[in-house]
Order: C-alpha cells, then structure tokens, then sequence
C-alpha cells in the first residue's frame, strides 16, 4: 500500500531503478504478479562480484543465448574487476535502460533484463526467441516463377526479406507504435529518393492516429487506415510476396511491415493494382499482356455473367437466336423457378462450398469437392430442379473469380455478383447498367491513400496503361506509374536488346 | 469562393465533357431532322454548323479571357453588379435545368419504348439518378474522370454500324444540292440543338488546368462532335432511302434492328442499355452545373444542398408527370430556341459589354 502511494505522489522518480537490487526485485514481482512465466534467477557477477538478477519470460527468450551468452560469461571467473565495470557479455543487441515502463516493454517482447546490485540502469539484452514457423512458399500467392519465400510472423525478418531485394541505403525506415496494450510494431518501409513525400506524410499521421488496443493482422490495421471503409472494394494490397513488397516500393510505394502478421500493406494502389502478380514480370511479355486481358475479362464475367444471364432469361429472351433459345428452353422447360431463384440458391450453394473448402483440414476437404460437384451438380439438374445452364453459368463464375490473384478483390466480386443479381431480376439490362454505372462512380470517387483509385483508366493517364492493363516489353518500362507521385521517375534507360549477328 | 486547385480538370476531359453534352441524347433524332429540312443534303449542313460552333466556342473563350475574376460570376458581379450577376447564374441554371430534363425524359422514354414498356417512369428516374447523383457530387474533376471512362468504354459504338455498311447505297448521297442552297442553310437549325453544351465552358474554364489550350481544346471536342454525327448521318442516310429517313423518330436505334448476329438477336437491346451511358453524359454534367448555378444565386458555399433537393424534386416530379414524347419533342423545340439565345447571342453580347467596359474603365481611371 505504501508503495503505491508513494506511486502516486511522485510516479516519475518511482519510476526510475533503485540502487538495491533487493528493493528492484520487489518492484518486479509486484509488477509482474501473477505471471509464472516470468524467470528471475539471481547470482552474483565473477567479474565484479556484484549481486545481480536477470530477468526474462519464459518462451519468449531464447534459452541457449540466456545459457551461453549471459549466464556462463558472467559466473565464469576471467579477470579481476571492481563494481561499475562494463560487463562481459557476449550478446550484441544491448541497451541501458533506466525506467521500468521501458523495462517492461524489453521484457515482455522478449528481451531478457540483467538488474545489477548498486547500479540504477538495467541492460536489456536482445536474447528474444520465440515460436516462429520456417520460412515458406505463400500460400495464398503461389507463383511459378517467382522466389517461394513468403514473409513470417516476425517483422526484422519480413524487413530483412525485402531489404535482401532493395540493398541501397536509400531504403528507409520509419518504426511506429501501435495499439496501447498489444505495443505492436509497425514499420513503414520506402525508398527516400522516390517516395513522395507527403504520401509518407499522410500515411504516417493515418497510422498514427489510431487508437486502438492492439492490432492482430494487417487486415486490421488496413481497414482502421483506409480511405473510405464502407466500400466494398480494397484500398490496399496485402502481399505475403517479399519479391511483390520489393517491386512495389521500387516503383514509389510504401510498404507497411505489422510485426506479428504474414502479410504486408501495401499504398497506394490502384484498381489494377489487383491485376497484377510478380510472375508477369518473369514470364514473356506477350503471355503477361493475355493474362491481364484474361483476369480483366474475368472480372467482369465473375461480376456480371449471373445478372446478365438472369436478364436476358426473364426480361429479354428476345436476343436470343433461335437454334439457342431451342436448346435453352429445353434445358429450362422444367425449372419451376424463376431464373433469379434459381441463380441465387446456385451461387449460395457455391458460396457454401467455397467456405467449408477454406476452413476444413485437406482430408475432409476432399468431401466437399465430390458433395459439391457429383451431388449438387449432377444431382440437382437431374432432379430437374436446376437447369444446366445454370450450372455451367455458375461454374463459369467460380472459374472466372478463382483466376483473380488477389483475394479481397475477390471478396469484393462476390458481393457485387449478388447485387447485380438483385438489380438485374428487377429491371433487367438496365438494372445491370445502373449498376454498373454506380459501380463506376464509386470506383471514380475513391481513393487509396489520397490517389485516384481508377487510375489509370480514370484519370486517363496513357503512360501508365504499358503496365497496368497491358505488360509492355520491359525496356518500355523505363517510367514509375504516374499514380504514385515519384519524385524520380525515371528507372531504366535501357533500350531494345539489340538482335544478334551471325 | 471557389476551389479550383482541388478541382482541376486536365484539357482531355474538359473536351470529352463538353463533346458528351453536345452528343448524348441529341445524336439520336439528329438524321430525322437533318433529312426533314434538306432530305440527304442535310448532311452538308453540318460542316456549316460545326463552322458555326467554332465562331461560337471562340467568343465564349474570348468572353472567359476577358473575364479577369476567376469565375465569370466574380467578373460579372463586379462589373455589373450582384444582382444581375445573380440573375445571370439564374439564367444560366435554368437553362442546364432545361438540358438536363431534356436528356432524362427523353433517355427513360426511350427505355421505356424498347425495353421496359411495363416499368414505370418514376423507377427509371430515380434509378438514373442513383449514379447521377453520385458522379455530380464529386465536381468537375470526378465529372472530368466519367466522361473520360464513358468514352473509353464506349468507342467501340461506332464499329457496330459499320456491320450495315452491307446495305449501303452510296448513291443516296447524290446528287449534292438536289434543291439548291436554301434547303441545307434551313438544316443549320437542325444542328443547334445537337451542338448545343459548349456554353458550359462559363462553368468549367476556370477549373481547366491549362487554360492557354482552351482554344485548341475546344476546337477538338466540336471536331469529335461533328465527325461523330457526320459518321451517324452518313450512316442513316445510305442505309435508308432518302423518303425513309423522316420516318423513324430515332433512326440510329432503328437501323440496328438490320445487325444481327449468331449469337445474338436484336442487338439494339444491349445496345440502347449500353447508350445510357453514352446518354448519362449530358444530364450528369448539366445536373453538377445548374446546382452549382443555383448555389451561387443563393450564395452557398457549395452544390450540395442544391443537388440533393433536384434529386429529389426530381424523383418525385416524375411520379406525379412524365412527358411522352409529343410533349419532349416541344421540349426539344424550346430547348433549340433556349439555347440559340443562351449560347450563340448571349456570349456576343457578354464580350462586347467586356470590352467596352474595359476599354471604358481604363480610361476613366487614366
């Protein structure tokens, strides 16, 4: 009780480390009551025979260092010293603390703290360790001819990862704090001479700003910085590609490292940004550009195939050619529902499996493959109760959003699909329209970290076109898009490779 | 009072917005009239029309020159007082109220005519509306970017009547002047209502980022416009007999009921669908410039409350009256006389009232 009163009447000078390291001791286990994980081993220094006391968490420290580095230096007898001599230590990441709220902090992110008899600054020694998985190829990125290395829950390995595709010294950093309990570790990733700097500005303040009590994912923290969070579509690119975060910050971007989550934030992106995967750049530029036609022209099938088939079958069957509607009518004939019903109960039914597919363990996953594709598929238009069309209209769909490399614009497709659905039962193609048009306006409106979201499309900046909806040969590629304000905008001054002669 | 820092627009869509006012709505009928005053000749009254328009859009640059406020309202209140400044906003705002009604009542009757004969007009309406309102709330710049993207997306249009090229008769055309000179000066009138929307430069110049390439901006977007309607008239008058032409109300959807294809039948389905974007181009921008008037007559900071009442002024005037299309084409017809006055006298007079007071401030403070 004393204690804390004296807490309360003067907390600054409370807060500073005592001389005793009994009176020290005392401290940390009223701060760290109830918490068995926290070690204090207590022995005293061969070198200078001071008492001393280390301190660590169990599980988040690195045994072996602790063992190896610390304990054995200190309790082996070297030379003669008197008290107040550095210490021999041998650990590399070192710091002279002297506040036990900074203490805490070393302490509770793995640090170990060596508190020493009459000395009033503790050392807090980088012996962090603690459960990581290995590095491995990104699941949700896969790539063909990309590296198979993906980012991890550590952010110093994640920086380290892009730093090995970027080693200039142009490369900074920014480190940020955010959230009041979960203190986690954000770091802001650029290059100085490209990035524009009131971008950085801006997107600083964001993260800044937030007050929250701890931030989990990346995805947290996107949706807590983002632009307009009511809309349906992302504002940030989420890479767990170190070799994408790399290209990305090449080209003026900057990245976002969220200590503890595998995937990075990326701003600001455009549209297209979505486009894109690192294997365009490996493959030949002629297969990149039919990709990215590809993706986009699934995009739109994924978004309006079902809403334009409901529309041409309930408002304009007269488009249909003959021989066509022959064969349709035949498939539909016995359907008793209307093709909006049937559309709705087929697409929550792929829905339904596209979920129980992520969730469940590979084995069982099997399952829902057969359920879905011999049970739904075939059963259901035999039962008569679905046409076939409208399962091939619906694989279609699937196909089309399985094509798309980025997940959240796929989440995005889905919702748009049902609501063109609805809009499409009501009013037919001009329901499509009306929603495409809102669609349209919304796209026009946003932005992602202040920049035009439809960029380059609207604005139209032609410039930027040879690598957003096209990939151009790369000795084209010699500009950074316009979209993200570089200060140096030139990045190559390579020319045509010149043909061989015989 | 205004912001136009945050609200440039780059020359490309300043000549798109003002191309996609003069087009939108008024390419469809254009053949019809074009071929009711002058038979095929009327196609040579559009090179007259367009010469015209230059004149026109010169002297409304010259008038923005002039202006040395940086919107025309700040020059005119200046130099003839508040009042008639206001009342020139005023005029103006019923005038792009006028464009706009126009283009919305005729795009939801053409949808209702061929596509949904069932749906009433006040849905069609406020389902326009939806992006509309959306769109015009952004400003110019946002405007600038929809019409870009509306041109983009939309320039495949003109290849799909190129497929009626297979019926053409290019005898049609001949000979030139079959009736004399008259009958083509008569068919210049017909070309005022499609050309009309270059006076929005009033509004949006002083938002153009260049400013030096008003000039040459303007010129490309009339360009864009007449060679647009040439194409189309050529088209409609090859394909249908010289009689036939005043037949159709809207020639350019009707002659793609000739286009069909494997895989699919009446085309002009998608396709009028597909116009309301091309349509959307002129009541979008005239909804963004009569707000933006109107908040200037009442002295508002900004468009938004202006907006939002024509919204909804405008959903539930249409529930209680839609126009048929008798009663759009006497719009149609008022409009032309609206805006001849608005856009080919009122400028004339507006630059000679500038120069003169100029010339007379000059030398009174001399």
């Amino acid at each position: 009780m004393i204690h804390a009163e004296n807490e309360m009447d003067k907390p600054e000078q409370e807060d500073g480390i005592l001389f005793n390291l009994d009176e020290n001791l005392k401290i940390v286990r009223n701060l760290f009551s109830e918490s068995p994980d926290l070690f204090i081993r207590t022995f005293t220094i061969k070198q200078t025979q001071e008492q001393a006391a280390l301190l660590f968490i169990d599980g988040l420290s690195d045994q072996q260092a602790i063992n190896n580095d610390v304990l054995r230096p200190l309790q082996v007898h070297t030379e003669d010293g008197k008290p107040g001599d550095e210490l021999m230590m041998t650990v590399g990441h070192i710091i002279e603390e002297s506040r036990w709220s900074q203490i805490e902090i070393s302490l509770l992110h793995g640090s170990s703290v060596l508190l020493v008899d009459g000395r009033d600054k503790a050392y807090a020694l980088g012996t962090g360790g603690w459960p990581q998985r290995a590095i491995e190829d990104p699941q949700m990125e896969a790539s063909l001819k990309g590296a198979h290395q993906g980012f991890v829950e550590t952010s110093g390995q994640n920086i380290a990862m892009i730093r090995r595709y970027i080693p200039n010294r142009e490369l900074k950093m920014r480190r940020l704090i955010v959230g009041r309990r979960g203190q986690t570790n954000v770091t802001l990733l650029y290059l100085a001479d490209v990035m524009n700097p009131e971008l950085l500005r801006s997107m600083e303040e964001r993260i800044q700003k937030i007050d929250v009590d701890v931030i989990l994912n990346t995805g947290e923290l996107s949706e807590l910085i983002e632009d307009n969070p009511y809309s349906l579509f992302p504002q940030f690119v989420l890479t767990e590609r170190p070799d994408s975060a790399a290209s990305q910050i090449l080209q003026g971007r900057c990245v976002v490292v969220v200590d503890r989550s595998p995937s990075v934030l990326v701003a600001p992106v455009s549209f297209y940004s979505f486009f894109q995967s690192i294997d365009d750049y490996s493959t030949r530029w002629s297969i990149a550009t039919f990709l990215r036609l590809l993706r986009l022209f699934a995009f739109i099938t994924a978004a309006f195939l079902p809403a334009f088939f409901i529309a041409v079958t309930s408002f304009h069957i007269e488009i249909i050619p003959l021989k066509l509607l022959l064969t349709l009518g035949e498939s539909r004939g016995q359907v008793p529902f209307p093709p909006f019903v049937e559309a709705i109960l087929m697409e929550i039914t792929l829905e339904m499996l596209r979920e129980a597919g992520v969730r469940l363990p590979a084995p069982v996953g099997q399952t829902v493959g057969i359920v879905g594709g011999i049970v739904l598929g075939q059963a259901v238009v035999q039962a008569g109760l679905i046409s076939n069309v409208m399962v091939i209209v619906v694989a279609f769909t699937a196909i089309s959003s399985f094509i798309l490399p980025n997940y959240d614009m796929v989440a995005a497709v889905r919702l748009i699909r049902f609501i063109l659905m609805i809009l499409a039962s009501l009013f037919g193609f001009v329901g499509i329209i009306i929603g495409l048009m809102t669609m349209i306006a919304h796209l026009l409106t946003l932005k992602s970290l202040g920049m035009p979201y439809g960029n380059p499309l609207a604005p139209v900046r032609f410039s930027d076109w040879k690598d957003t909806i096209v990939r151009a040969p790369l000795w084209l590629l010699n500009k950074r898009p316009t979209s993200t304000l570089a200060k140096q905008d030139t990045t190559q001054s390579n020319d045509k490779p010149e043909e061989g002669k015989p | 009072m205004i912001n136009t820092e945050k609200n440039s627009i780059t020359s490309m869509q300043f000549i798109f917005i003002i191309s996609g006012i003069q087009i939108s709505v008024a390419v469809l009928s254009l053949p019809r009239k074009l071929a009711e005053a002058a038979g095929t000749d009327g196609l040579l009254a559009l090179p007259l029309g367009y010469l015209l328009n230059l004149l026109c859009g010169y002297i409304i640059i010259m008038v923005m020159r002039k202006s040395s406020e940086k919107s025309l309202y700040d020059t005119l209140s200046k130099t003839m007082g508040a009042w008639v400044a206001k009342g020139f906003s005023l005029l103006l705002a019923f005038y792009f109220l006028h464009l706009m009604y126009d283009g919305l009542v005729r795009a939801i009757l053409i949808v209702k005519t061929w596509l949904m004969p069932n749906t009433q007009g006040y849905v069609l309406m406020i389902l326009l509306l939806f992006p509309a309102y959306k769109i015009a709330l952004g400003g110019p710049r946002i405007l600038g970017r929809y019409a870009e993207l509306v041109t983009v997306i939309s320039c495949w249009l003109p290849f799909v009547y190129l497929f009626t090229l297979k019926y053409a008769h290019w005898l049609n055309l001949l000979p030139l002047f079959k009736d004399g000179f008259l009958p083509v000066l008569t068919a210049v009138k017909a070309t005022i209502y499609p050309s009309l929307g270059i006076i929005a430069v009033f509004i949006l110049y002083p938002y153009l980022q260049k400013k030096e390439k008003a000039v040459s901006a303007l010129v490309i977007s009339n360009s864009i416009t007449m060679s647009v309607y040439i194409f189309i008239t050529t088209i409609c008058f090859i394909y249908y007999s010289p009689h036939e032409s005043t037949v159709f109300n809207d020639p350019i959807i009707s002659i793609l009921k000739t286009i069909e294809f494997r895989f699919i039948e009446r085309i002009e389905i998608p396709f009028i669908s597909f116009y309301l974007f091309v349509f959307s181009l002129v009541w979008i921008p005239c909804m963004y410039i009569a707000s933006f008037c109107i908040s200037q007559v009442f002295g508002l900071s900004d468009h938004r409350f202006p907006l939002r009442a024509l919204v909804i002024v405008l959903a539930i005037g249409t529930f209680f009256y839609l126009p048929t299309y008798n009663q759009s084409d006497k719009i149609e017809l008022w409009l032309a006389r609206f805006g001849f006055c608005i856009e080919y006298i009122l400028p004339s007079l507006l630059l000679v009232y500038l120069t003169l007071y100029k010339r007379f401030h000059r030398r009174a403070a001399s």
